[in-house]
């Protein structure tokens, strides 16, 4: 399968999709999506699998990540310019599942220090497994601004009852040889989770937010 | 009486009517006045029974069957037929005979097979009749039910009259009358296991039925989440024993019988038979339909899952009920990483060895942790496994045991376990018993995966390649990769496939093996590591088209390639990995490749000063298959606690058996030259009865010599006497 995506219709799909977000421009920036279609699977019966990935270049950098932390890392977070809560505010919430919510949905990710993050479920219940917003431990030793970027750059592939995945790769502002690697890393590790790897893959297609499908594959 | 009184025609057709039944299906419009005639007969019989509803009438009985039977040939003259039979059933069916109401809903059923009655309208009266106590009639209805259900989808699927039917029997499944909430959840189950409604909606009624006030709907509903796994084993097991012993062959039964004298011993025989070749057939069907858990397609799982679990607090069922509750709750807590913190002290309470079924509820203890619990919960229920199990004064079932539920907790979750007593627990790794041993060697196993630090140094094992490579993670830490563990092995291009398979024969590990052979124009294609610019990249590609090759840029047999891979660093390999896997599609062949150095890093040993050459030292790591967390625990893994024999008795048996071939009969053999002669009294003494030889064993008793001179001395004196 391969043969049949060289580097240059890739190329040729990328840059279409940019073309077709300059365009037209939207009143946001709209994000680059890869989209793929299984075959030869069974969502009932194969093993559902799921995994992440780290992109070589951070798709969505507007994420919203909360600082769940103690207090050398929410003051690390206040220099970067980050929002944050202490374990106090998380226990202000008293496992009010509206609020737990409303927290889940203000924020895309959560990153909480180690000392804080086995007492999580405990303060805050079950809101934000539910959500799949568990959050990421940090140590100290690690800077927190990398991790929010660790956290910005990483997707994940979820299999659910369907046969089609759909991941963000980029955003049209990035440039054509980033989203090409972020394609490709993308893909790579998503083939090698599936058990016949390309034989697994139907189509593949790239899409901006607004703009047209590109097919790839 | 009707029928023939009526009748004066002379070919008696009225009176017979199957035959008029047959001419009719062949040609209606002809028989019209015939069937107007029963017409007329049926309503006024019709009227007659209204009187007395409560009497059997057959001809009433035959009537309406003829009627159902030739319904589609006057669907002028029919059409208000289903609904006149409906109302009478509705009207009087609480006093009806049993076989007039069994025959009213035969006949509803024939038109509902002809699709004269809307199968809405139709299931609405069944589920009323349920509540009439009639069991025959009651399995009839199931029955109907589920097949006509069958029926409407086996064609195509009216997803509009699906959803219809589907919040019909929601409806019952609440409803007060337990028969037909029972029966309602007998329909969906049997529907879903027959993959005829499989969707979410379905499972998610069942899942109400979860918290229904009668015991035995709960109990079903609960075994239809959790049952199927445990079932399907034990029925394998089952036919497995039975399979030898009763193959049934039906057919023969049948056409024995029918030779055979015909007693009643006969015909309970042919029963027993045909029953179970019925079962025997199920097994076969039901087996292959279903492997698939309908626990994935809950909605919401952490609301079912905290219901049934106040549910089962105030619980004053039996013991079963109960476990199979804490079956259902751990096992969505395990497939949907639920965070249920209580749950896990109430398993506690029940792990103590002398519990009814202590194995089962350690199954629930691993089945309820995954990666996502905090291990200040897991941490009790970990402890409690250790001290009330794990103790040199229980017996070693007892212990094994312990040491199996611990693994299979820590390999869910190893953050819950501390230092101290993994190295009690691995301690238990040199005791006498195999069981025993193997389960705490299977323990050292899970952690010199999960977390080596925790073990004593001597227990982590060489670290190979792949372990140094892995970093050990912490609870909540964020694994994803930018690369794909292995892929640095692909900047290392290799030309020929040739080299595998030589390498194959010569080398030990088995990595190599399933390499497939595929054409490798992998190496043209691939991009050199270091280059990381895409534009230099193409040109580097235009060379190596013209052939000429730098001098970083050359090409490896496989077993360089490997070589090399083992000489980088951990960093430098995630680095070349990450290179290569996001400048270009992999191909199969890549990923067969990166198989095979993943396979190679688990058995080659990290060599901190980076000599080209080492020893291996021992084979290692041989027994320890990687094992992977699957969503259920098998209760055989906890119970695996008996070493196994070398051989079963029937293995034993046929070594023996294997031993003996070819050679000659054990015994003497001389003695006798023709083997078909006639056997001597004293051979044949030799298979008598014991009884029968015993005197003649004995011999004749001898007196003894004392005996025989005093007889001697008074024969003698008598002869004196008489001479005198």
């Amino acid at each position: 399968m391969t043969s049949k995506v060289t580097r240059d219709t890739l190329y040729e799909c990328v840059n279409a999709t940019l073309d077709g977000a300059k365009e037209k421009k939207r009143k946001f920036r709209e994000t680059v999506e890869l989209q793929v279609g299984l075959k030869n699977y069974d969502p009932q019966k194969d093993k559902r699998f799921s995994g992440t990935v780290k992109l070589k270049h951070i798709p969505k950098p507007k994420m919203k990540v909360c600082v769940l932390g103690d207090q050398m890392h929410i003051d690390e977070a206040k220099e970067n310019n980050l929002p944050c809560m202490s374990a106090d505010d998380l226990k202000k919430l008293n496992k009010d599942k509206k609020l737990v919510k409303k927290l889940a949905k203000k924020y895309d990710a959560f990153i909480a220090s180690d000392a804080l993050i086995k007492q999580i479920p405990r303060l805050v219940g079950p809101g934000l497994n539910k959500a799949g917003k568990f959050p990421t431990m940090c140590t100290h030793s690690e800077k927190l601004s990398d991790k929010v970027d660790e956290i910005k750059a990483t997707i994940k592939f979820q299999m659910k009852k369907v046969l089609c995945l759909a991941v963000p790769i980029g955003h049209v502002d990035m440039g054509a040889d980033e989203l090409v690697q972020n394609i490709y890393l993308a893909m790579n590790f998503l083939v090698s989770l599936l058990k016949k790897h390309w034989q697994n893959v139907r189509s593949l297609h790239v899409k901006s937010t607004m703009g047209k499908a590109q097919r790839l594959y | 009486m009707e029928p023939s009184k009526t009748s004066n025609n002379n070919n008696k057709l009225p009176s017979n009517l199957p035959q008029l039944q047959n001419l009719i299906k062949r040609d209606p419009e002809s028989y019209r006045e015939e069937f107007e005639r029963q017409r007329a007969v049926y309503e006024a019989m019709c009227v007659i029974f209204e009187q007395n509803p409560t009497r059997y009438n057959d001809d009433l009985h035959q009537i309406i069957m003829f009627m159902a039977q030739v319904a589609q040939c006057y669907p002028d003259k029919l059409k208000e037929y289903p609904q006149e039979l409906m109302t009478l059933l509705k009207r009087h069916g609480s006093v009806l005979h049993p076989e007039m109401r069994m025959s009213f809903v035969k006949a509803l059923v024939l038109l509902r097979n002809k699709n004269l009655i809307s199968p809405t309208d139709l299931h609405k009266l069944f589920f009323q009749l349920l509540h009439f106590q009639d069991k025959n009639l009651r399995k009839f209805l199931k029955e109907h039910i589920i097949t006509d259900i069958k029926n409407i989808n086996a064609k195509c699927r009216d997803m509009k009259l699906n959803k219809e039917l589907q919040n019909f029997m929601h409806e019952m499944l609440v409803s007060r009358h337990a028969v037909a909430a029972k029966t309602s959840l007998d329909v969906l189950i049997q529907l879903y296991h027959k993959r005829v409604w499989k969707d979410a909606k379905t499972v998610n009624i069942i899942s109400n039925a979860c918290f229904s006030k009668v015991t035995k709907i709960m109990a079903t509903a609960i075994r239809f989440f959790i049952g199927k796994d445990d079932e399907e084993e034990d029925k394998g097991s089952d036919s497995d024993s039975e399979g030898e012993g009763t193959k049934v062959d039906l057919k023969a039964a049948v056409m024995a019988n029918k030779v055979k004298k015909k007693t009643k011993k006969q015909k309970k025989q042919l029963e027993k038979i045909k029953s179970l070749a019925h079962k025997n057939q199920k097994k076969k069907t039901t087996k292959a339909s279903f492997d698939f858990s309908a626990l994935h397609l809950v909605h919401d799982p952490q609301t079912l899952a905290e219901r049934l679990y106040r549910r089962l607090e105030k619980m004053n069922e039996r013991f079963e009920v109960k476990l199979m509750t804490m079956n259902m709750i751990s096992r969505l807590i395990g497939v949907h990483q639920l965070y249920l913190p209580n749950f896990y002290p109430m398993v506690q309470r029940f792990l103590f060895p002398h519990q009814q079924e202590v194995t089962r509820v350690m199954v629930f203890a691993a089945q309820a942790a995954h990666s996502q619990v905090p291990p200040d919960d897991l941490e009790p229920v970990l402890k409690t496994l250790a001290d009330n199990f794990v103790t040199e004064r229980y017996s070693n079932e007892v212990i094994a045991m312990g040491l199996n539920a611990i693994r299979e907790l820590c390999l869910r979750n190893p953050y819950c376990m501390s230092e101290d007593l993994l190295q009690d627990l691995t301690q238990y790794k040199s005791h006498k018993d195999k069981g025993v041993m193997m389960a705490a060697r299977s323990l050292i196993a899970v952690f010199r995966d999960k977390n080596p630090e925790l073990l004593r140094k001597k227990d982590r094992g060489a670290p190979t390649e792949l372990t140094v490579e892995k970093k050990q993670e912490k609870f909540g830490e964020n694994t994803a990769k930018s690369y794909i563990p292995g892929a640095e092995i692909l900047a290392f291009k290799t030309n020929e496939i040739e080299d595998f398979g030589s390498d194959s024969d010569s080398d030990s590990d088995d990595g190599w093996v399933d390499v497939s052979s595929g054409n490798y124009d992998v190496t043209f294609d691939a991009v050199a590591a270091d280059d990381n610019d895409d534009d230099e990249d193409i040109k580097n590609r235009v060379k190596k088209k013209t052939g000429e090759e730098d001098d970083d840029e050359k090409i490896y047999s496989a077993k360089e390639a490997v070589k090399e891979v083992m000489k980088l660093t951990a960093e430098e390999r995630a680095s070349k990995a990450e290179d290569i896997v996001s400048s270009r599609f992999l191909t199969d062949e890549d990923f067969a490749r990166i198989a095979a150095a993943q396979a190679f890093k688990q058995v080659e040993k990290f060599n901190q000063s980076k000599k080209n050459k080492r020893g291996k030292k021992r084979k290692q790591m041989e027994d320890e298959v990687t094992r992977e967390a699957q969503e259920l625990v098998p209760l055989k893994n906890i119970e695996m606690i008996y070493k196994k024999r070398k051989h079963d008795r029937e293995a034993r048996m046929e070594t023996v058996m294997a031993g003996r071939e070819g050679r000659t009969k054990f015994g003497a053999t001389k003695g006798r030259l023709n083997p078909n002669a006639s056997t001597t009294n004293r051979e044949k003494a030799k298979s008598k009865n014991f009884m029968m030889m015993k005197h003649k064993n004995a011999g004749k008793q001898k007196m003894s010599f004392r005996d025989r001179q005093q007889r001697l001395k008074l024969a003698l004196l008598r002869k004196k006497k008489f001479r005198v």
